[in-house]
C-alpha cells in the first residue's frame, strides 16, 4: 500500500475529483473528516491529510511514498522530491510585484532591495541569484499591504487573477515560476516502489487528461 | 552556576550520538570496515580541512553555499570536508607520484555541508567508504557493485537496492543540453512533460525530444536496454549503453544481479562520474544511503591518468535501514569503587582473563 500525503485546505477540494477518476476514491469524503489518515476504497492507498506546507517534508522523510504538492510550496520548502507529474490544477505564477514607479529601478537601488514575502526562501533564492542583496520580511498575512506601506520595495507572492494586485495599486515586474498542483514522490520509493509508484503515476496521467476539455 | 538550556545544546545538524545507538553505529562500521578489509583494502586517515579548491568540482548540484568555508590566521581560505573522493583523490594522487601502482584505500569520517534547519538534514556526516585507483575495466566496476551489496548484507540491510546508471549515457544524451539547467532539472525531477517542454523550447530535434522524455521511465530491470535501443541513440549513447550492459551480463554471469536495478534517466551527479554509477536506497528510509561509481576523469586536475571507482555509504542511514542490534552485551562482572586495592586486583585478574569488568558505584 502506498500513502500520498495530500494537503487540507482547498486544493484538496480540487484534487479529489481526479484522485476518484484514477480509481483511488477514498472511503469517506476527505474535506469532511477529522481523521487524519483515510484508506482509499481500493485499499492501494492511505491518505495522509497534512497541512499544506508539511505535505513535502513528509514525503521527502519517506512517511508518504508520494503525494500531491503546489509548486510555489515545493519551492519554498525545497525538499529532494521528484515530481513525475503536473495535474494542471491550482494554477496560479509567483511573482515579484510592486509599485509601478519601481519598473526598471530593480538594478539601480542604492540600498538592498527589501521584499517582503510569505516565501522568503523563494524571495532570497530569487534575488541572490540575480546577485542583488536583499532583506525579506517573512510576512503570514496580507503581503500587499508591505509593498503599499512601504516596509518592502517588492513583494513576492503568488498570483492567480491579478485582482488583488491591481486594487491595491500594485503591477507585476517579473514572473518567477508558473506553479500547479504537482505529483511529489520520494527519491527512495521511486525505486523500492517502481510498480505501485508507477501504477500511481500512469492512473494519475489518464485523469489529468481525462479532464482536458 | 546552572547551565541554561542554550550551553546544552548543540547547533541543529550535527550529530550526537551515544549509549545504545552509538554501539549500534560502531558495529555497522565495524562489518563494513571487516568487508574491506577482506577485500584488501587498507584504510587512509584524510584531512578534515582543505584549501577551498579541492571542493570545486563537488557532486550533487553542490554550490559554494553549502561549503563551510573559514579564514585562517595566515589568511588561508579552508573549506571543512565536503566530500572524501575529492580530498582522497588529492592524498592518492600524491601516492601515486611517489609510486604508480594500483591503490585500494578505505576510510572512514565525516563530511560537512550546510543544510537548511527543518528539514532533519545532517550538517555532519558520517561515512564510510573505499577508493580503488587504476582499477581499469569493467570487471572491477562489477566488483564494486558486489562488495556495497556485501557491505549493506554484512549489516543486514537485505532488501536495499543498488540502482545503475552510466554517465556517459546521459552525458551523450543529452548532448547541447547539457548546458540547460532547466532541463536538467526537469529530467532531475523525472518530469516528462516539462522535459519535453523545455527540450522543444530550446531546439532539440524531434528524436532526441522523444528520447529524453521517455527516460525517466527508463527504470527496471535488463528489459530497459531493450526499451531504449527503440529510439535512436547518438553513437556516443549506444557506445555508453553497450558498456552497462556489458556490466550488468558480466554480472549475471557471476549470479550477482540481485537487488540491483537499472536508471537510464539518472542525471544527477553525471558530471562527477564517467562511467557507471550507482545509488543505494532501502524500503525502510526516505534517502539515500550511498552510492559511487567510476570517476576516470578524477585525476586530470593533477595532470594524471587514473581510472578510478569508488563508493561510499552514510553510517547513519544504514543504520535506519537495519534492524539488527549490532553487538550484544555480555555479562559483565561489577567491581564497587570503594573495594580500593582488592577490587583493583580482582579487575585485573578478570581483565587478564579476557573477561568485562565495571568499576561502578553503589
Amino acid at each position: 500500500m502506498l500513502r500520498l500525503a495530500l494537503p487540507t485546505g482547498r486544493m484538496l477540494k480540487q484534487a479529489t475529483p481526479f484522485l476518484e477518476a484514477a480509481g483511488y476514491a477514498p472511503v469517506e469524503s476527505l474535506s469532511d473528516t477529522r481523521k487524519l489518515t483515510v484508506p482509499s476504497k481500493c485499499g492501494r492507498v492511505e491518505y495522509l491529510l497534512v497541512k499544506p506546507v508539511d505535505a513535502p517534508l513528509y514525503i521527502e522523510q519517506g512517511v508518504a511514498e508520494a503525494g500531491l504538492c503546489g509548486k510555489d510550496v515545493l519551492m519554498e520548502v525545497d525538499a529532494d522530491l521528484l515530481e513525475p507529474l503536473d495535474l494542471g490544477f491550482s494554477k496560479c505564477r509567483m511573482v515579484v510585484a510592486g509599485k509601478p514607479e519601481l519598473e526598471r529601478k530593480l538594478d539601480n537601488l542604492l540600498s538592498p532591495v527589501r521584499v517582503a514575502s510569505k516565501f522568503p526562501r523563494v524571495a532570497q533564492n530569487h534575488f541572490r541569484k540575480k546577485g542583488l542583496p536583499c532583506t525579506v520580511f517573512k510576512l503570514s498575512g496580507s503581503v500587499e499591504i508591505g509593498a503599499v506601506l512601504g516596509l518592502s520595495h517588492y513583494i513576492v507572492d503568488i498570483v492567480e487573477t491579478g485582482t488583488t494586485l491591481r486594487e491595491n495599486g500594485l503591477v507585476v515586474h517579473e514572473e518567477i515560476a508558473e506553479c500547479s498542483a504537482r505529483l511529489a514522490v520520494n527519491r527512495a520509493a521511486w525505486y523500492t516502489k517502481l510498480v505501485e509508484i508507477r501504477e500511481l503515476v500512469d492512473n494519475l496521467r489518464q485523469a489529468v487528461e481525462g479532464a482536458k476539455p | 552556576m546552572a547551565a541554561d538550556s542554550k550551553q546544552l545544546s548543540f547547533p541543529p545538524g550535527t550529530e550526537l550520538v551515544f549509549g545504545p545507538q552509538a554501539v549500534r553505529r560502531q558495529w555497522i562500521s565495524d562489518c563494513i570496515s571487516q568487508v574491506f578489509r577482506g577485500w584488501g583494502f587498507s584504510e587512509i586517515v584524510l584531512p578534515t580541512f582543505d584549501s577551498a579548491e579541492t571542493f570545486e568540482d563537488l557532486p550533487d548540484q553542490t554550490d559554494e553555499a553549502e561549503l563551510y568555508t573559514l579564514i585562517d590566521r595566515e589568511g588561508r581560505r579552508l573549506t571543512l570536508r565536503a566530500d572524501f573522493t575529492l580530498i582522497a583523490a588529492k592524498a592518492l594522487a600524491m601516492e601515486l607520484r611517489r609510486q604508480p601502482r594500483q591503490i585500494r584505500a578505505c576510510y572512514e569520517g565525516r563530511v560537512y555541508r550546510f543544510a537548511p534547519s527543518g528539514h532533519g538534514h545532517r550538517v555532519e556526516q558520517a561515512q564510510r567508504g573505499l577508493e580503488w585507483v587504476n582499477a581499469r575495466g569493467a570487471v572491477y566496476d562489477a566488483a564494486v557493485l558486489m562488495l556495497a551489496r556485501e557491505c549493506l548484507a554484512s549489516v543486514a540491510a537485505h532488501d536495499a537496492l543498488l540502482v545503475v546508471g552510466h554517465a556517459g549515457f546521459v552525458h551523450a544524451v543529452l548532448g547541447e543540453g547539457r548546458r540547460e539547467r532547466r532541463l536538467l532539472e526537469a529530467l532531475d525531477y523525472k518530469n516528462p512533460s516539462r522535459i519535453r517542454q523545455v527540450a522543444q523550447r530550446i531546439g532539440l530535434d524531434a528524436g532526441t525530444v522523444a528520447l529524453l522524455e521517455a527516460l525517466p521511465l527508463l527504470t527496471g530491470g535488463p528489459e530497459v536496454f531493450k526499451t531504449v535501443r527503440e529510439f535512436r541513440l547518438p553513437g556516443a549513447a549506444a557506445d555508453a549503453l553497450a558498456e552497462l550492459e556489458g556490466l550488468y551480463g558480466l554480472l549475471a554471469d557471476a549470479g550477482a544481479t540481485d537487488g540491483i536495478l537499472l536508471d537510464l534517466g539518472e542525471v544527477r551527479r553525471a558530471d562527477y562520474y564517467s562511467g557507471f554509477m550507482f545509488k543505494v536506497y532501502d524500503p525502510a528510509v526516505g534517502e539515500e544511503l550511498g552510492g559511487g561509481g567510476r570517476y576516470d576523469r578524477l585525476f586530470d586536475r593533477y595532470n594524471m591518468d587514473v581510472p578510478a571507482v569508488g563508493f561510499g555509504v552514510n553510517l547513519a542511514r544504514v543504520a535506519e535501514a537495519t534492524s539488527e542490534n549490532g553487538y550484544a552485551n555480555g555479562q559483565a562482572e561489577s567491581v564497587a569503587d570503594d573495594a580500593g586495592a582488592e577490587g583493583l586486583k580482582r579487575i585485573a585478574a578478570s581483565r587478564a582473563a579476557g573477561k568485562s569488568i565495571r568499576l561502578e558505584g553503589k
